[in-house]
């Protein structure tokens, strides 16, 4: 029977480790671990006993990753990042996703420039994806404004979807060897075709593992304005997929605005899902008002929840990893802001309250029952 | 030929902790090459894996910046003091 609560906090400034009883009281906070470097990524993989990573991403001596075996009380770094071959010309600028695999110590990491990366031993090693890294699109995929970043990777038996930004959708269905772009729906604002190809800047990817089919996308919304070449795209931010990401639709109807960085699915029902709209200009809460909103039809209609959160004032962004939820029966939202505060909604985010006040900026946040 | 390698404090773990490294080495690059070899952590810490010396990395042979000289390719001589750096920036 898990016992705890076990949060993962990446900031600008190292590493926080939060841990409560199954009550979500008393959060404890142990950290920064691997003091004063970014921190973009992060996995509580409970496959077996269970293990922290984190990335840890030094602008000026590299990247590495940092792993746990005693529930985030130490960290100690693995026995390597992943690395370009040195004839690549490419050079790691940021890891941005770390998940788990297959077996017990398989592992994806997803970097900066967008590629991706696969251990089978827990980190010590790490070997190139070469069906997405040489892609033939991937030396046309350009920097958003986070960098070129592979962020999302979801997998599915053989099916693995990636999101990069700006690359847009990639699926593979051969257990990763080959990936193609799948972006039918998927739009653009900043490119003449407003549904070109590929180079769409998706900001984040959601599934079910018991509704593979069924993906939601954050895409980078904002674009109802627009007067450039093609017109007004509206609606564009906030995606549904009911094929398995062949096709996608809109379903940012009711939202107040369809720009955001996050999207995370309800761990017991996968037509529940919540997103944090964020106005496009500033990339900060509309009108200075936090708010999550949930849809319980699968993006048919939304519900704005902000009981607890601030009302005024408060103009913080959350970026695309920066929120997660538990898996209890009643399970909890959690969100960090690049305020330095950290929020949980109980009761599936009905009421908010804020854990922590004043850490560094936050970059993600990942949640787990152990 | 023994020349000195200082290791900036944020570095040392990948050396064992030591602050100084002795080397053979007639030359910058053929320095960097022995790091790889023997402490590879802080070969990366120097150089990105296109071998190239991180933007936020300065090397100074005694008190002379290494583009000052020949980049990479500069000689090195015995008793020579090869410093790692971080530039001092960011917030």
């Amino acid at each position: 029977m898990p016992e705890r609560v076990i949060l993962c906090i990446g900031t600008k400034k190292g590493l926080f480790v939060a841990e409560a009883p199954r009550t979500r009281r008393g959060f404890a906070l142990r950290g920064p671990f691997g003091k004063g470097v970014a921190v973009y990524s992060a996995l509580i993989d409970t496959r077996g006993r269970p293990r922290l990573y984190a990335s840890s991403c030094n602008a000026f001596f590299g990247m590495k990753v940092l792993r746990s075996t005693d529930l985030g009380k130490s960290f100690k770094e693995t026995k390597s990042a992943p690395a370009f071959p040195k004839d690549d010309g490419r050079a790691l600028a940021n890891i941005w996703s770390l998940e788990a695999g297959d077996d017990g110590k398989d592992l994806w990491c997803g970097v900066e420039p967008a590629s991706l990366f696969r251990s089978g031993d827990g980190g010590d090693s790490w070997e190139m994806v070469p069906g997405i890294n040489n892609h033939e699109h991937a030396r046309k995929w350009q920097p958003g404004n986070g960098g070129l970043c592979l962020h999302t990777i979801l997998r599915d038996g053989n099916r693995v979807h990636l999101g990069i930004s700006t690359g847009g959708h990639y699926v593979s269905e051969d257990g990763g060897s080959t990936f193609r772009a799948s972006n039918q729906g998927v739009g653009a604002g900043f490119t003449p075709d407003p549904f070109p190809e590929f180079g769409q800047c998706v900001h984040k990817i959601a599934g079910h593992p018991k509704a593979p089919g069924r993906l939601y996308m954050q895409n980078h919304g904002g674009w109802a304005e627009w007067d450039g070449p093609g017109g007004p795209r509206p609606d564009i931010g906030v995606l549904r997929s009911d094929d398995h990401g062949h096709t996608w639709r809109s379903i940012a109807k009711g939202l107040p605005s369809d720009f955001g960085f996050p999207v995370v699915v309800h761990p017991h029902d996968p037509d529940t899902v919540y997103v944090m709209p964020l106005e496009p200009q500033t990339r900060t809460c509309p009108g200075g008002v936090p708010a999550v909103w949930r849809s319980e039809d699968a993006g048919g209609s939304w519900k704005r929840l902000a009981r607890g959160l601030p009302k005024k004032e408060s103009f913080f962004t959350v970026l695309r990893d920066a929120m997660d939820i538990d898996e209890l029966k009643s399970p909890a939202l959690y969100f960090g802001t690049t305020t330095g505060q950290l929020w949980i909604g109980r009761d599936g985010g009905e009421g908010w309250s804020c854990l922590f006040d004043s850490l560094p900026p936050i970059h993600c946040v990942k949640v787990a029952v152990v | 030929m023994t020349i000195k390698v200082l290791v900036p404090s944020p570095l040392r773990d990948a050396c064992g902790g030591a602050s100084e490294l002795l080397l053979p080495a007639a030359s910058v690059r053929a320095a960097l090459e022995q790091l790889e070899r023997i402490h590879p952590s802080l070969y990366r810490g120097i150089c990105d894996e296109t071998g190239k010396v991180r933007a936020h990395v300065n090397l100074f042979v005694n008190t002379t910046h290494v583009r000052d000289r020949e980049g990479l390719d500069t000689a090195l001589v015995a008793g020579d003091v090869l410093t790692i750096l971080p530039a001092v920036s960011g917030g």
